[in-house]
C-alpha cells in the first residue's frame, strides 16, 4: 500500500482533494498532454495551473461548483450527480451519466 | 574519508556510496538505455539534477509545487482486499469500498475495477458480476473509473487454454507451428477482450486499462493493439489506457506486425506511436529494474528510456512505476525514500504526463 | 553469422578436415550462438531465430561427431534440469531460459511449470544432471526454490548439483539466503552463469 500513497504524496494531483480527477479526465477524454490538460482545466475553473493541486483553493471551489468533495459533506453532489456537474464544467460526456439519462428518460 | 550517501540496490537493500560513485552509476545506467534503444543519453544537467534528488537529505522528496501529475491507479482494489501473500494487504472489504478508499482516503486521480485473477480471459464467466460491481462503483465514485486486467495470452496456451504451448513447440523446433499457435491465441484473445469491454461499456464504465501488455511477447502486444483498435471504433468516447509489461516486446513469434511495423524488439519510444495509432488515450511505458544494480543506475536507465518515450508519444504517458519497474526496487514493500525519489525524477526529468 | 541451417552446415563442411572439430565448435558454432544470444537480448533477433540457430548448431555439431569421437573431446557442456516450481503456472520466461541454454549447447530437460518439488529431484537423478534451474514469478511461490535446495541436501545431491534461481521476485540476495549457487537476471545471464559454474 505504501507505494501508491508514496507516489500520490510525492507527485500526484491528489484526485478530488484538489483537481486531479479533472486533469486526468481531460487526458483520457481528449488525449491532452499534462500541460494542455492543466491549462484547460485551470481556465474552466478560473484559477492558475498551480492552484489545481492546492487543496486550500480547490476545496472551496469544488464545493461551490458542486463537483464532489473528499469529505462527506451533507447535501453535496456525490457519485453520478457530481459527475453530471463535471460534464457541464468541462464540456464533455461521461459514459455513466449518459446511461443515467437513458434510464431516467 | 569522502561523505557517503544512502541509496538502494534494485532489490531494496540499503547501501552507501560517494557522490562521485552515484553520479557514475547514473551515467552508466543512462548510457545502457541509450545504447539499447538508440536514444539520447541524459544531459550533464539532467544527470546532475538526478544526483541532487538521490542525495537529498530528507527521507521523502516531492516534485516542485505546480509540477504534480495525475497518478493513475492500476490493479484495482486488489491491493486492499487481496490476500494472496503478495502486495495485497488482505483487508476484508468489497471492491467498492476498496475503490472508494483510493478515491477518498488516498487521493488517487483515477481508479479501476479488477477481479482477483486480474486477467481478461477469466472475466468471461463472471461478466455479470463485473458489470454489476462496475455500475455500483460508477454510481458512487467521482474520479475516472476504468476496468483493468492483463491480456495474459499465456492463459490461451496448454495446459490452461486450447492452443498448443509455443514454448514447447519451439523447443521441438516446430517454429511455424509455434507461430500459428501464437497467432490463433491472439485472435481468440482479441475476441474475448472486446466482448468483455462491450458489456462493461454498456453499464457506464469509463473505459479500459490493458495492464502488462506484451507479458507473453509480441502475440500479446498484437492482441492488445487490435483490441484497442476495435474498441475505439465501436466506442469513440471510451477511455483507453495501454500499459506495458516490460521495456522490450519479446519476439516469441517474431513476425507479427501492426500498421506495417514488426512488433518484436520494440523499445518504449517505438511502442508509443503504435499505441497511439491503435487508439489509446494514455500510454504506460515500462523500464525494468535490475535487482543487481543500484537505484542510481536503475533510475538513470529508466528516466532515459521514459524521456525518449514521452518525446516520441503523441498521447499522454503515464509511466509504470510499480514494484520492480521505473527505477522502483523489486520488493513488495518498496522503501518510501526510493519510491519518492524515482517519482520526482520521472516527473521533473523525464517529463511524464502521469504515473 | 547466420541462423540458417543450410548456411551453417556449408560453413561446417568447408572447415571440416582443415580446422580441428573442437575449434569449429568453440570458435564457430558456439561463438555464433553467443552472438545470437546477445542480439536476442538486445531485441534484434527473436525466439524463432534463436531456435533456428540452435537447430543449425546441433546439426552442425552432429556433423563433427566422428572427429570428436576420435579426439576424445565432448561437445556437451552439461546437463540442466529446468522448471517453474510448484504453485506457479508461469511458463514463458522459464521456456526462454531453457531455449537459450539448449541453444548454447547444454542438454536441457525442461520439466514444465507448476512442477511438484520432488519431481526436480527425480529428474536430476534420472538424467544425472549437473545443474537445476528453478523459476518462480510470484513472491508467494519463491519459497519453493528454497525447498528444492533443502530437498537436494536431504537426498545427498547438493554438492553435486549446482542451483540457479530466477524469476521476477528472485534476487541475488535471495539466492545467497537460500544457499543457491547463482541468480540470473535474464536468459542470456543464465547462459553466462551456467557456463561459469559448469565449465
Amino acid at each position: 500500500m505504501g507505494m501508491p500513497i508514496a507516489h500520490i504524496m510525492a507527485s500526484g494531483m491528489t484526485g478530488i482533494r484538489a483537481a486531479g480527477d479533472l486533469v486526468a479526465r481531460m487526458q483520457f477524454d481528449k488525449n491532452m498532454r499534462i500541460g494542455e490538460a492543466k491549462d484547460f482545466v485551470a481556465k474552466k475553473l478560473g484559477v492558475s495551473t498551480a492552484d489545481l493541486s492546492d487543496e486550500y483553493v480547490m476545496r472551496e471551489l469544488r464545493e461551490e461548483l458542486d463537483i464532489g468533495v473528499i469529505t462527506s459533506v451533507p447535501g453535496c453532489a456525490k457519485g453520478i450527480a457530481a459527475k453530471m456537474n463535471i460534464e457541464k464544467l468541462l464540456g464533455i460526456d461521461i459514459n455513466c451519466c449518459d446511461k443515467f439519462r437513458e434510464i431516467t428518460g | 574519508m569522502a561523505t557517503e550517501y544512502f541509496l538502494r540496490m534494485g532489490d531494496g537493500q540499503k547501501i552507501f556510496m560517494t557522490k562521485e560513485d552515484i553520479r557514475a552509476d547514473i551515467e552508466a545506467g543512462s548510457a545502457d538505455a541509450a545504447d539499447l534503444g538508440d536514444i539520447p543519453a541524459l544531459t550533464e544537467d539532467q544527470m546532475d539534477k538526478m544526483l541532487d534528488i538521490i542525495i537529498s537529505p530528507g527521507r521523502i522528496v516531492g516534485v516542485e509545487p505546480g509540477m504534480e501529475v495525475p497518478v493513475t491507479h492500476d490493479i484495482g482494489a486488489i491491493r486492499i482486499d487481496g490476500d494472496q501473500g503478495n502486495s495485497g494487504v488482505g483487508i476484508p472489504s468489497s471492491r467498492l469500498v476498496g475503490s472508494m478508499m483510493h478515491e477518498r482516503a488516498f487521493g488517487a486521480d483515477t481508479m479501476e475495477l479488477g477481479h482477483i485473477d486480474y486477467s481478461y480471459k477469466p472475466v468471461k464467466p463472471v461478466i455479470s458480476q463485473e458489470c454489476q460491481t462496475m455500475e455500483v462503483c460508477q454510481q458512487n465514485m467521482i474520479i475516472p473509473m476504468l476496468y483493468g486486467a492483463m491480456p495474459n495470452m499465456g492463459l490461451y496456451y496448454t495446459p490452461d487454454g486450447p492452443f498448443e504451448n509455443p514454448g514447447d513447440l519451439m523447443k521441438a523446433f516446430k517454429i511455424s507451428e509455434a507461430q500459428d499457435s501464437i497467432f490463433h491465441a491472439a485472435e481468440h484473445g482479441i475476441r474475448d477482450m472486446v466482448w468483455i469491454m462491450q458489456r462493461l461499456q454498456h453499464v457506464g464504465c469509463d473505459g479500459v486499462n490493458f495492464d502488462t501488455i506484451g507479458a507473453a511477447g509480441d502475440g500479446d502486444m498484437y492482441a492488445s493493439l487490435n483490441s484497442i483498435e476495435a474498441l475505439r471504433k465501436e466506442f469513440p468516447g471510451i477511455y483507453i489506457e495501454a500499459g506495458m509489461a516490460g521495456e522490450l516486446v519479446l519476439g516469441m513469434h517474431g513476425e507479427l506486425e501492426y500498421d506495417g511495423t514488426v512488433l518484436a524488439g520494440l523499445w518504449p519510444h517505438q511502442q508509443a506511436p503504435l499505441i497511439a495509432k491503435a487508439g489509446a488515450n494514455v500510454f504506460g511505458p515500462v523500464c525494468n529494474t535490475n535487482t543487481s544494480r543500484t537505484s542510481a543506475w536503475n533510475l538513470g536507465r529508466s528516466v532515459t528510456f521514459m524521456k525518449a518515450a514521452v518525446e516520441a508519444s503523441t498521447i499522454p504517458c503515464h509511466v509504470d512505476m510499480g514494484m520492480g519497474v521505473g527505477g522502483i526496487p523489486m520488493l513488495e514493500t518498496p522503501p518510501i525514500d526510493a519510491v519518492t525519489r524515482a517519482s520526482k525524477a520521472m516527473v521533473e526529468i523525464a517529463g511524464v504526463d502521469g504515473i | 553469422m547466420s541462423c540458417k541451417k543450410d548456411e551453417v552446415l556449408a560453413a561446417v563442411a568447408k572447415a571440416k578436415g582443415k580446422v580441428p572439430a573442437v575449434e569449429i565448435i568453440d570458435k564457430g558454432l558456439a561463438a555464433g550462438m553467443n552472438e545470437v544470444g546477445v542480439l536476442f537480448e538486445r531485441g534484434k533477433l527473436f525466439l524463432p531465430h534463436v531456435m533456428m540457430a540452435a537447430d543449425a548448431m546441433s546439426t552442425g555439431v552432429a556433423e563433427l561427431e566422428d572427429e570428436m569421437a576420435g579426439s576424445g573431446a565432448s561437445a556437451k557442456l552439461g546437463v540442466i534440469v529446468n522448471g517453474t516450481v510448484e504453485g506457479d503456472v508461469h511458463d514463458i520466461g522459464k521456456a526462454i531460459v531453457s531455449t537459450m541454454l539448449q541453444a548454447a549447447g547444454f542438454e536441457v530437460h525442461d520439466i514444465g511449470r507448476d512442477v511438484p518439488l520432488q519431481n526436480f529431484i527425480d529428474k536430476i537423478k534420472e538424467t544425472d544432471a549437473d545443474m537445476v534451474g528453478l523459476s518462480a514469478l510470484m513472491t508467494t511461490t519463491l519459497q519453493g526454490q528454497k525447498e528444492v535446495v533443502e530437498l537436494l541436501k536431504e537426498n545427498g545431491l547438493r554438492d553435486k548439483v549446482k542451483v540457479m534461481v530466477g524469476g521476477a521476485p528472485a534476487t541475488d540476495a535471495w539466492a545467497k539466503k537460500i544457499g543457491a549457487d547463482c541468480y540470473a537476471e535474464n536468459a542470456s545471464e543464465a547462459v553466462v552463469k551456467a557456463k561459469e559454474l559448469l565449465l
